[in-house]
């Protein structure tokens, strides 16, 4: 099964392409007829730049040094971060504006208008996941895709068909460009 | 007024006998509250209580429905479809329909073994689980009748497949469409299950000889390496005692223990093990097709439940005959009940059949034994076993092209090839690691584009572990006994006991068995009192401290703090929620009888009793999580439970949801989320056990046990998640509540947010939600207030 994909191109630099594989993780986990569209990561860091309160989701795949220097920058960028599972352990120390919490509550609080926000000052417009358990954050994606009105983007390394937006199934030679392409999209602080 | 049947002669006139249908019953027979044999919408209430506090959350695994000819629909975005249902309905109706399956199965297993004790024993027969005068009390406080004989479990099951059809009922097109009472549905269904698998397990416990209520029942072996491969071997694998004890008896007779190996695979095994001590057990469903694939057993019997569908193609490609013994799981064999044994026995010994159905108990028990005995020495001559030799599996390793598609397809998303690169270098350590990952369920195998059996390798690489799989586990002890109760039922509601947690459930997990042995062990030695059953007490006990001994071996079995209870299988779960029916009844003095509201009510709000089923794949886990539900009692499910698309989530900023009534004057008191979920998951071992601490809090703690409680929440976040938990404070009523420890530092840290700390006193004086008193009556239940009552 294929998904439209959308190119975002810049001459200058070489194209890091997550819009190939774009075709759900795990075989079977096919939700229906709306499934994510495969974006380029310079679409998924400019609509998070102008995100009006975003938030980052992370979880218990960011051990990997690597892959936390990424969650650190975009942290460091001003972002918002919902640490899930046991994702906090690895932010505690690194002075970020970074909120335990359980992603099966926080993706109930998220489709709940009224929900104050990890920091009491509102809730968000866009959320980007990465870094959790495939099959969880599937789950959960799909309570926002169908009963909120947020914008999902799956910047992980799988293709997660219930997002918005979504790289396709990358390899960490092309996820870990693909994140710092990413970044490189948000306003510096 | 329930009423028994009943019979008797007139002297004299013994040609005469009058039948009575009826018999009035006793004053103990009449029910004390007011929903005895509560019908779908007589707990409705209730359940709308629950569901204003704990949202369903759905998380749907597809966006359409396809359940009658108008669809497909897409219901994409809560979308409505052809017949009017939107997504959401359309979810809680599929969490209905799961809780039913689940409460069917262990229902019918129930009826099963009701029909065939009662044929066997006589419905007179008498009810013993051990020292209790409570010896149901889920059925107590759902029928309103306390049983004393088997016989009188008959309505009771009658009750339980009538109600299970009205549910049914509603989930058919045009019926039911609020997502609200399908949930109130969705409980009532896992009510029903409690219900059904109390009566399978006390029925089987007073007529089997089960353990009743031992707390030092004895410790034996389980593993896949346990087991001498150079005997016959039967293996049972399923649920239901019936059969196997039959053949466990022909064995006995014949002294044929020491010539042939027998033991079971899944929950089967616990009640073999509760039904003859020399029985043994391999492990959880996981192991079936590996053990079968294994080549060990020379005779598989197959009863119900948790058996997987391809036993017999598997095992025909072995030779290993199978014996179905239950008329629900059949696999299109003949049916030889009426058939001569020595003939069935010449069939399947020739290959002339690969398997048979069987349904008399007492051919079984003459069939297995002789049958293992005939097939052991011919199978074993012939070396069969699907694994591959280490030539071919040198090959079949170098085939590997790392297109992770065996990933993909893997539940658990397993890095398969990472082992197969390793293994060419002749390095298994990596599929050793697999071994206990892997949940053994063979997709792997299917998706393999160049056809490596990649189970089959995996199990090869790792015979070193395989055979050093040997644990230890204590036997299932049945309920809990009244006598306990007693003792430790005042810690528990008072929080000086931080809390009981249940690990039960499947084996599913995320991440190993490990995981569950860590969780336990992490959680025992803080003084919880860890119950279990079913497959997570196999797993709990297959790992070992740095002196080789197991949890079993280290903690002993009593209901106190600090201990470790195996009740059984599958459906002794109905004993874990029953305690906190006994607890309210025992310690508390709650009437139970038809009375679940008041019970439930109390259990929310003053039992600090969660459920852990960290690996739960089946709809029966579901079914006895939304029972324990209805009942107060909150269940963590490992990130596998998403794709049950429901929990029972609340919203500790709504704030007004956490209002609770105190009982004496029926006055509104806003109190702490506690418990903060009923249904919930967390993605990893160190996330869950904060939380599990944190769903122990209860509204009616006093200080010292809310210290306790609060100790160990911290404690769990700090070191598993390196932080104080956000939320701490909210459960801080006074500076009794503070851990004695840390007082200090944490009244500086309600200082920081604004609460006013009288530091001479040491005393806070402004900031809690709400004020300690040690005679509230938290309920949530208006009519159990005082002044609503006059």
């Amino acid at each position: 099964m294929s998904a439209k994909t959308e190119k975002g191109v810049n001459p200058e630099v070489k194209v890091i392409d997550t819009t190939r594989q774009a075709v759900p993780f795990d075989t079977a986990n096919i939700p229906g007829p709306k499934m994510a569209r495969a974006v380029m990561p310079a679409v998924s860091g400019k609509m998070l730049a102008k995100a009006k309160r975003p938030l980052l989701i992370v979880g218990s795949e960011i051990s990997d040094p690597e892959v936390l220097a990424r969650v650190v920058s975009l942290g460091k960028a001003g972002i918002q971060i919902a640490s899930v599972g046991d994702s906090y352990a690895y932010l505690a120390d690194k002075g970020l504006d970074a909120h335990y919490a359980n992603m099966h509550a926080l993706a109930s609080y998220l489709c709940d208008p009224q929900w104050p926000g990890l920091d009491g000052k509102g809730g968000y417009d866009l959320v980007v996941f990465f870094g959790i358990t495939y099959y969880y954050a599937s789950q959960a994606i799909s309570a926002l895709k169908n009963f909120s009105h947020i914008k999902v983007i799956s910047i992980d390394k799988y293709y997660h068909p219930n997002a918005d937006m979504s790289f396709g199934n990358l390899k960490k030679d092309i996820f870990l460009p693909a994140l710092d392409e990413v970044i490189a999209q948000l306003p510096k602080k | 007024m329930i009423t028994k049947k009943g019979s008797f002669v007139i002297e004299g006139l013994e040609n005469v006998q009058i039948n009575i249908g009826k018999v009035g019953a006793g004053e103990e027979q009449i029910a004390e509250g007011p929903t005895p044999r509560p019908e779908i919408i007589s707990l409705r209430s209730w359940d709308h209580r629950i569901l204003d506090r704990y949202n369903a959350v759905y998380t749907p695994t597809g966006d359409t429905c396809d359940m009658c000819t108008y669809g497909k629909c897409d219901l994409t975005g809560n979308k409505e479809g052809a017949c009017g249902i939107d997504l959401e309905g359309q979810s809680s109706r599929e969490a209905l329909t799961t809780t039913i399956q689940g409460a069917a199965c262990h229902s019918a297993h129930g009826r099963h073994l009701l029909n065939y004790l009662i044929k066997k024993y006589g419905a007179d027969f008498k009810i013993d689980v051990g020292p209790s005068n409570l010896q149901a009390p889920i059925t107590e406080t759902v029928m309103g009748i306390t049983p004393k004989t088997i016989g009188d479990f008959i309505p009771v099951l009658d009750y339980v497949e009538e109600q299970l059809t009205q549910l049914m009922a509603t989930t058919n097109t045009g019926q039911e469409g609020a997502s609200r009472d399908f949930e109130s549905k969705s409980l009532h269904a896992g009510m029903l299950d409690l219900l059904g698998m109390e009566v399978s397990d006390i029925i089987q416990i007073s007529c089997l000889g089960f353990p009743k209520s031992d707390e030092n029942a004895p410790v034996i072996e389980i593993g896949m390496g346990i087991l001498d491969p150079k005997k016959p071997v039967v293996v049972c694998v399923g649920h239901n005692i019936a059969a196997p004890a039959y053949i466990l008896d022909n064995m006995d007779a014949n002294n044929l223990f020491d010539k042939i190996e027998i033991a079971g695979l899944c929950c089967t095994a616990h009640d073999m093990t509760r039904y003859k001590r020399t029985a043994k057990i391999v492990g959880p469903m996981t192991k079936e097709l590996k053990y079968i694939r294994s080549g060990i057993p020379d005779v598989l019997v197959t009863d119900e439940q948790c058996v997987r569908a391809d036993i017999l193609k598997e095992a025909q490609k072995l030779h290993i005959p199978v014996i179905a013994t239950s008329e629900k799981i059949t696999y299109g064999l003949p049916d030889r009940s009426k058939d001569n044994v020595d003939d069935i026995i010449e069939d399947l010994v020739s290959g002339k059949q690969a398997g048979v159905l069987l349904l008399d108990f007492e051919k079984i028990g003459e069939l297995v034994p002789k049958l293992a005995m005939k097939m052991g020495p011919i199978r074993k001559a012939k070396g069969y076993t699907a694994l591959p030799t280490e030539e071919e599996m040198k090959k079949l390793v170098s085939k590997c092209t790392q297109c992770l598609q065996c990933t993909k397809d893997c539940p658990e998303s397993l890095p398969i090839s990472d082992a197969m690169v390793a293994a060419t270098t002749g390095d298994l350590t990596k599929f050793e690691e697999l071994h206990d990952k892997c949940i053994g369920c063979g997709r792997c195998d299917y998706s393999c584009p160049v056809k490596i059996p990649i189970l089959n390798v995996i199990e090869k690489a790792s015979q070193r572990v395989i055979w050093e799989e040997k644990g230890k586990i204590r036997i299932g002890r049945g309920q809990i006994g009244d006598p306990e109760i007693r003792e430790e039922g005042r810690n528990l509601v008072l929080g000086t006991t931080p809390g009981v947690i249940a690990f039960v459930g499947c084996s599913n997990y995320p991440n190993g068995t490990k995981d569950v042995y860590d969780m336990v062990e992490e959680m025992i030695q803080r003084s919880y009192i860890i119950i279990t059953s079913g497959c997570a007490t196999m797993d709990i006990g297959m790992h070992k401290d740095k002196d080789g001994k197991t949890l079993y071996e280290r903690y002993p079995g009593r209901f106190v703090k600090g201990n470790l209870l195996n009740t059984g299988s599958c459906v002794s779960n109905a004993h874990i929620a029953a305690t906190t029916i006994k607890v309210a009844s025992i310690f508390a003095g709650r009437k139970t009888k038809g009375n679940w509201e008041e019970i439930a009510d109390y259990v929310m709000n003053r039992v600090g009793a969660v459920g852990l089923s960290w690996g739960a794949y089946s709809q029966k886990a579901f079914a006895i999580g939304t029972g324990c539900n209805r009942l107060g009692i909150p269940v963590v499910v490992g990130p596998h439970g998403t794709k049950y698309r429901r929990a029972y989530i609340g919203k500790p900023y709504k704030k007004e949801t956490w209002n609770v009534l105190d009982g004496r004057d029926g006055s509104v008191v806003n109190v702490e989320p506690a418990p903060e979920h009923m249904m919930i998951t967390a993605e990893t071992k160190a996330e869950v056990l904060p939380l599990l601490a944190k769903l122990c809090f209860r509204p009616s703690d006093n200080s010292l046990g809310r210290a306790i409680k609060l100790t160990h929440y911290i404690e769990l976040s700090e070191k598993y998640l390196k932080k104080m938990p956000d939320d701490w404070h909210i459960y801080v009523r006074n500076e009794a509540d503070l851990p004695v420890a840390k007082k200090e530092q944490l009244m500086k840290l309600l200082e920081e947010r604004g609460w006013k700390i009288d530091w001479e006193k040491k005393k806070i004086m402004e900031g809690p939600l709400r004020k300690v008193d040690v005679s509230f009556q938290p309920t949530n239940v208006p009519r159990l207030c005082k002044e609503v009552k006059k």
